[in-house]
């Protein structure tokens, strides 16, 4: 099991109503892609690490291992936001190589820290609703938003066939690994194109079996299945309720007074 | 296809092949080979022969999976029909519990998994939850029904198969090699779960290699060998004929084994049958001790 996944399961928060920390989570996300403010960003950021720490029992470890996976691609994003080369040195820093510059604006440290922490939060958000609700129940609320059947029913069977292909890959993986299948780097080139194309075809073999035993239980074109839901809670609607109005009046005064932050 | 050809006769008659044939899309030979045979209402039936001699293919064949290229099967005295209504009947009649359950199980949610039967069945929500939830707890699935479905032991995932299955309450449940991989106490499980899915009066076809189980707990067995029926009889009689087992690559059940030694040592007289279990076999032995006292 992919460690990822098992969290949810675990998590204090899985039997909170799904609608609830879905609204919670895109409503945040929204907020800080439109807002693009460093203090949104943080704001939202410490309560989505808050909620997930806390209330969800994640261990703190867990989740700044979990956060430091986007960190490590925003830094090397932003690096080219952050520096520039060029003949003439601008106003943040400048350090001189032979006859250019390794340089900085500081209208470009303000924009790559803002993307940074825009980026970092939006992340959070869906770390929120991932790390605190099982795949099954986001798919029970995106039915409620009418997203069409055959888009979630793809995502139910891609999300239980990852695991059982991801199984096959591993079983495939030890078993060359124990024939010493990948010694050097050239038999572990082969081993793993072997690899890949036995998962390949076991897949497609896979495909073809589930759909018979899908038959044989009068599958007629549509997956159907019983939802779950777990009751709403006025008190957790209310959070909800006053932590979002604050968010939004807070981009919008931060609008009206022009303020870059 | 002879239309008009009636069956008649024996109400007790739950399954019946004619002359079935079928091949595999790219394969050369056929993977059944005139396949005859019957199967009666209510009982349990053993299914055995070596792998590639048919079983699976005809077990599909049952619930309307496989269409046959040649021959009839009936059901319930009627040639089974392909159109979407008459399937949707049959398939509700005829379960088919598969050998591997990542082959059956799609869904993460435990529940979800087992709704999929009945709301097809057109059963509405309330009806399939109840129904769901009196099978998780007829089972013993409860107390991991919280849990993703790719979490599970292989003896849980096979529970949950064979839930599957069971609450769309068939009269014919069909189980692949269900102690395949399971270890000896989800076997244990599954053949108490199996016992019971016959007391209800429900048939039960199970494809098997193990001839000691199959010798136990069958009714009848029928021998598969390069997809046709070799021979159908009760288990005391099939695994004496030599000659079959030969065959058939299988070794005499160890009880009939023990028990023909006991009698060509004379220790239990010739007249007896073949004990049905061991509790029989010793019955015999306390019998002759005292009769010949």
């Amino acid at each position: 099991m992919i460690p990822i996944d098992k969290l949810s399961y675990y998590s204090n928060l899985r039997h909170v109503n799904a609608a609830e920390k879905f609204t919670f989570s895109m409503l945040s996300l929204t907020a800080c892609i439109v807002s693009r403010s460093i203090v949104i960003a943080l704001l939202i950021l410490s309560v989505t690490g808050i909620l997930n720490v806390c209330k969800g029992g994640l261990p703190l470890s867990v989740y700044i291992r979990l956060m430091r996976i986007p960190v490590v691609f925003l830094v090397s994003g932003t690096l080219a936001i952050y520096i520039n080369i060029s003949k003439t040195p601008l106003d943040a820093f400048a350090f001189p190589v032979g006859a250019y510059y390794i340089t900085g604006s500081i209208r470009g440290l303000l924009k790559g820290t803002q993307l940074i922490c825009t980026a970092l939060s939006s992340v959070s958000c869906l770390y929120f609703l991932s790390l605190n609700t099982p795949m099954t129940d986001i798919l029970n609320v995106l039915k409620r938003l009418h997203v069409p059947a055959l888009i979630l029913e793809l995502m139910l069977l891609i999300y239980r066939y990852i695991f059982v292909i991801m199984h096959l890959a591993s079983d495939i993986t030890v078993s060359q690994n124990s024939r010493l299948g990948n010694i050097r780097l050239s038999t572990a080139g082969k081993s793993f194109a072997a690899m890949v194309s036995s998962v390949f075809i076991k897949s497609i073999r896979r495909s073809r079996e589930i759909y018979d035993a899908l038959e044989a239980r009068c599958y007629d074109g549509t997956l159907q299945v019983l939802s779950e839901d777990y009751p709403i809670k006025l008190s957790e609607i209310l959070c909800i309720a006053v932590f979002e109005t604050l968010l939004y009046l807070m981009i919008i005064i931060g609008r009206l007074s022009g303020g870059i932050l | 296809m002879n239309q008009t050809k009636k069956t008649q006769e024996d109400p007790d008659i739950l399954l019946k092949a004619e002359n079935l044939r079928y091949t595999y899309e790219g394969e050369d030979s056929p993977a059944l080979n005139g396949l005859s045979l019957t199967i009666k209402r209510g009982k349990k039936i053993a299914c055995m022969g070596p792998n590639g001699s048919g079983k699976s293919t005809f077990f599909l064949c049952c619930n309307g999976i496989h269409r046959p290229e040649s021959g009839t099967l009936y059901y319930n005295g009627r040639p089974i029909g392909y159109t979407k209504k008459e399937l949707l009947s049959l398939r509700q009649k005829v379960g088919i519990v598969f050998q591997d359950p990542d082959r059956q199980l799609f869904s993460a949610s435990i529940k979800q998994e087992i709704s999929f039967g009945p709301l097809n069945l057109g059963c509405s929500e309330e009806v399939t939850r109840q129904k769901v939830s009196a099978v998780m707890k007829k089972l013993d699935i409860t107390p991991y029904s919280h849990k993703p479905t790719h979490s599970l032991s292989g003896g849980q995932k096979k529970l949950v198969s064979i839930a599957d299955i069971l609450v769309m309450e068939p009269e014919l449940i069909i189980l692949d090699e269900p102690a395949a991989f399971l270890d000896p106490f989800y076997t244990e499980t599954v053949h108490n779960i199996i016992r019971h899915i016959t007391e209800q009066g429900i048939t039960v076809m199970m494809a098997t290699h193990d001839v000691n189980s199959a010798y136990l707990w069958a009714d009848e067995v029928l021998m598969f060998h390069e997809g046709r029926l070799l021979k159908q009889g009760p288990p005391s009689k099939l695994f004496s004929d030599e000659l079959l087992l030969k065959k058939t690559h299988l070794r005499p059940p160890m009880l009939l084994t023990i028990f023909r030694h006991l009698q060509s040592e004379g220790i239990i007289s010739k007249e007896f049958s073949a004990p049905k279990n061991m509790e029989e076999l010793k019955s015999y032995l306390s019998h002759q001790k005292n009769s010949g006292s």
